[in-house]
């Protein structure tokens, strides 16, 4: 309960960095929100929650949130590359780390390790990926959902 | 905005504000599709050939020829290796290779137009956008505005939204494996509607930069990156890119054509091909075992055939190249498209092992009609496909063979004896 309400306070105070989405708790989403300038819609489901962020140049970034209220994936599709910094958080510089260690490969992005999955493809106004943390998948809830 | 010296084209441009029609108006560039003289036919076809490019570094790369002149003027230069690509709109030139001075495109208040594009990859090409004739083959299309990479003495940083997307300033020889892009994508522009609305709610793209603080900016379509087809007099409403067969353990180079039009001269009529037309952003589906993905495209800016995942598919990905299959022998595999006007018909491919291939031929083979590589979710029919192949782009808005009018792709066999 004393992480909860440190992140939480770490918001409210604005302090920086807020950048943190993806492994950090529900409460960033705002943070996104605000980069999107969008709209959120949030949906129950079994075993896990949705928020969907429809932003006001088309992009829509989903955020899937355990039971436990941590961001255990996020998907993108939109017109341009989302802003992953934002949307990746800690797991940004890890990303960025293979991101820029291409070998041979001129095509979509895929990032496959224990720790962290990030699949990124499509072209100019059509781009979309996703990204999990393995370790933070709910019980019996497949990486698939995240999509 | 205007261009800046030339003044081709004028127009005092509002931040905010959108006058797509009034910029259209004083582009002077009509190049629609219905044209009521037919202008004498002239040269359509551009050699292209696959190679390992500039930097000797680039797999399944298709390069060819680009003569850039300062607007109205015989004042030219012709910039080799430049990579053509489907898969993206607009002409993109590292500044390095450069010797031209283009006018630039700015704001009323004379602030050059900036773009950063990210790839999917997260790469990205940052620079200045200007103004060039651009000629291929005997076609040429006035004062299109182009990206020059990494334009020196802007006094601009990379904007932070530019660093978002992780990846590399690809805007060198060694980084890009190329001189520049040529964007010969489905659309007119490379951003389009998107980006003329409001400034607060256009995609991070284009750029403004008043006293070297970079924000995302609204831009007029006429102004924004321009697929150069579209704008020549004749043979605008697309291209043919034809390229022949291939041995299955790739080649060290390979010749082709790049032909302007479809079914506008005698050389670059359909013959077999089927029309695939494709939704608002390029994409069209493709199904493979039962499971449609809908967000299927061909790119010849791809270098593999990427689709799905080893674990998906039963093939291993390279334990040494992270993200290419290596299958202990070849695999032959079908897929069905289908276009969004119902047309549908199945791909067979191969995908063969990705360490055997760039071991073949000593290392030195180039082109490759079989190397295959993960794209989760979806398939991205990159430059395999376009081998033994004629693969026609239609471009949105303009008419093509029995009044289809673009976006759509057609493809067929051939890539043999086109002239």
């Amino acid at each position: 309960m004393k992480t909860v309400l440190a992140a939480l306070l770490v918001l409210v105070l604005g302090s920086a960095p807020a950048w943190a989405v993806l492994g950090e708790y529900e409460s960033s989403v705002s943070s996104d929100q605000k980069y999107l300038r969008g709209e959120v819609r949030a949906m129950a489901l079994q075993g896990y929650s949705v928020q969907q962020i429809t932003g006001a140049d088309r992009t829509v970034v989903k955020e899937y949130v355990s039971p436990a209220g941590l961001v255990f994936g996020i998907s993108w599709q939109g017109p341009t590359m989302p802003d992953l910094q934002q949307l990746l958080g800690s797991s940004f510089s890890e990303f960025q780390q293979a991101a820029q260690s291409r070998v041979r490969r001129r095509g979509p992005l895929v990032l496959r390790t224990d720790r962290l999955v990030v699949e990124s493809g499509g072209h100019l106004r059509s781009f979309h990926g996703r990204a999990y943390l393995p370790s933070l998948l709910p019980k019996n809830i497949p990486a698939e959902v995240v999509r | 905005m205007k261009v800046r010296k030339g003044s081709i084209a004028k127009l005092v441009f509002s931040l905010g504000l959108s006058a797509g029609l009034l910029v259209l108006a004083s582009c002077g560039n009509g190049g629609g599709s219905s044209t009521n003289t037919n202008p004498p036919p002239v040269s359509n076809t551009q050699p292209m050939e696959v190679n390992l490019g500039p930097a000797n570094n680039y797999t399944n790369g298709l390069f060819t020829d680009v003569t850039l002149c300062v607007p109205g003027s015989s004042s030219c230069q012709t910039i080799n290796n430049v990579l053509v690509d489907s898969g993206s709109v607009g002409l993109r030139i590292l500044s390095s290779q450069v010797t031209l001075s283009l006018p630039a495109i700015t704001d009323n208040s004379s602030n050059g137009l900036q773009e950063c594009l990210a790839f999917a990859d997260g790469s990205y090409l940052w620079g200045a956008v200007q103004a060039a004739d651009v000629k291929l083959a005997g076609e040429k299309a006035a004062s299109v505005p182009l990206q020059m990479i990494n334009a020196p003495n802007t006094g601009l940083a990379v904007p932070s939204q530019c660093l978002s997307s992780g990846g590399a300033n690809v805007g060198t020889v060694t980084a890009l494996g190329a001189n520049g892009i040529l964007g010969i994508g489905n659309f007119r522009q490379d951003c389009g509607g998107d980006c003329t609305g409001a400034s607060s709610q256009v995609p991070a793209l284009y750029y403004l930069c008043p006293n070297t603080v970079c924000q995302v900016a609204s831009v007029p379509l006429a102004f924004q990156l321009q697929n150069p087809v579209w704008l020549f007099p004749q043979d605008n409403n697309g291209v043919l890119i034809s390229l022949p067969s291939i041995p299955a353990d790739g080649a060290p180079t390979v010749s082709g054509s790049l032909i302007f039009g479809i079914g506008t001269q005698s050389n670059n009529g359909l013959g077999t091909a089927r029309i695939y037309t494709t939704d608002a952003f390029g994409n069209f589906q493709t199904t493979f075992n039962n499971i449609a993905y809908s967000q299927s495209f061909i790119d010849s800016g791809s270098n593999g055939f990427y689709f799905l995942d080893a674990q998906t598919l039963g093939i291993p990905d390279c334990s040494d190249l992270p993200g290419f299959y290596c299958p202990a022998s070849t695999v032959n595999s079908t897929a069905t498209n289908t276009g969004l006007n119902g047309t549908t018909a199945q791909v067979s491919f191969s995908i063969a092992n990705a360490d055997a291939l760039f071991s073949a031929n000593s290392g030195s083979n180039a082109a490759f009609n079989d190397l295959g590589g993960d794209n989760p979710g979806g398939f991205d029919w990159g430059m395999p496909f376009f081998f033994g192949r004629n693969v026609f782009v239609g471009i949105e808005g303009q008419t093509g063979p029995n009044g289809v009018v673009g976006p759509y792709w057609a493809y067929g066999p051939g890539g043999a004896s086109i002239n």
